[in-house]
């Protein structure tokens, strides 16, 4: 039987990239895009413009790519800077349109999602139903759980690697992440 | 729920519900304690509805990508000759200024101006090779030893310097395609 081949690391590509190798960044490219894309998706609701600021992100890592600092992980710095986008773009959005909040049963305010069902995040879901399930599930979260559920689900980051891209310390990471799950999975129960 | 519950569910919830991350201790814990185990199999089913939600992978965003990344290194290229240039062209002063260049040999007067170089290098300007000579001793005669040692320091720092963006602009240099 064969031994499935390695695959370099993160640091290995990120260093060949550095050295000029453009197809070991095309490597990164596609071993982050689709994450990237779910991630960016879930931020701003819009498959088409969450394609458009991957695409922007990678360009934007590439362009920064020699002032990358080795001590993070590549998926960190890479997500910073795919979060930042997207918060930006919400920001923008947000001086043009009217946004429509509700207040949750602890009292906070979320934000209730608009669906264009043509880019729709979970378009791509055969189940339309569960598709909705979740959207509501993760918009029905409050605003400072759905970012750590989204870095830990759709970016896939670590625990720590979120600590350190939000500088939050790693209990606090835990403990809302903990408080998130017990909410997704009382929303998603039937379908768990 | 017990402490125990707590800490083995925080286990389970940053292991994906996966009960193989957990010590034995964690395990019988486990067995007896239908609650943890629910929870366990919860996150189970939430993490592949999670693996689900990403969307297919898409080709054209990654030679998108790529195409846009091939001028954006031809403009590193510039940026990193940058450096390059302006350390060769400080060595170059350095070296001008000890009257190393027949043309440095002017620039190395003119803090220090003396008739004696100035004629020198006058009477032998037509003739290169001449006039390299006459701007060296020109140089000497009209420098300071203070600004001779700068001059010697300007052109150590510039070689430095050279070497240095010379390492960093390798990667990116043409011959150096890499794919």
């Amino acid at each position: 039987m064969t031994q499935p081949t390695p695959q370099p690391s993160d640091e290995l590509l990120v260093e060949l990239a550095l050295a000029g190798n453009q197809a070991a960044f095309g490597a990164l490219v596609r071993r982050y895009q689709r994450r990237l894309t779910a991630f960016l998706g879930q931020i701003v609701g819009d498959m088409e413009l969450a394609r458009e600021l991957s695409q922007e992100a990678f360009i934007r890592a590439w362009g920064a790519l020699d002032r990358y600092d080795p001590q993070y992980r590549f998926s960190t710095w890479l997500f910073r800077i795919a979060h930042n986008l997207g918060i930006d773009q919400l920001r923008r959005r947000r001086l043009s349109t009217v946004s429509l909040v509700r207040q949750d049963a602890e009292g906070e305010e979320v934000e209730l999602a608009v669906v264009d069902a043509s880019k729709d995040p979970l378009g791509h879901f055969e189940n339309r139903e569960l598709a909705e399930a979740m959207r509501a599930a993760i918009a029905g979260l409050r605003s400072e759980y759905r970012e750590l559920v989204l870095l830990r689900h759709f970016a896939g980051l670590s625990y720590q690697d979120i600590a350190d891209l939000k500088g939050m310390p790693l209990g606090t990471v835990k403990n809302k992440l903990f408080r998130a799950h017990s909410v997704l999975r009382r929303a998603l129960q039937e379908y768990l | 729920m017990q402490a125990d519950c707590r800490t083995i569910q925080e286990r389970l919830l940053e292991a994906n519900g996966d009960t193989g991350s957990l010590d034995a201790a964690d395990l019988r814990h486990l067995e007896g304690c239908a609650g943890c185990r629910a929870m366990a199999a919860a996150e189970r089913g939430l993490e592949r509805l999670f693996e689900r939600a990403a969307p297919p992978a898409d080709p054209a965003l990654v030679e998108r990508v790529m195409a846009a990344v091939s001028p954006l290194r031809k403009r590193r290229l510039l940026a990193a000759l940058l450096p390059v240039a302006a350390s060769a062209l400080l060595a170059l002063l350095g070296a001008a200024m000890m009257g190393g260049v027949p043309g440095g040999s002017l620039l190395a007067q003119l803090p220090v101006a003396s008739s004696q170089a100035w004629l020198t290098l006058a009477s032998a300007a037509s003739d290169w090779g001449v006039a390299m000579t006459a701007a060296a001793g020109a140089a000497r005669l009209a420098l300071p030893p203070a600004l001779l040692v700068a001059a010697v320091v300007a052109a150590l720092v510039g070689l430095g310097l050279i070497v240095a963006a010379t390492r960093r602009w390798l990667p990116v240099a043409p011959w150096h395609r890499g794919d």
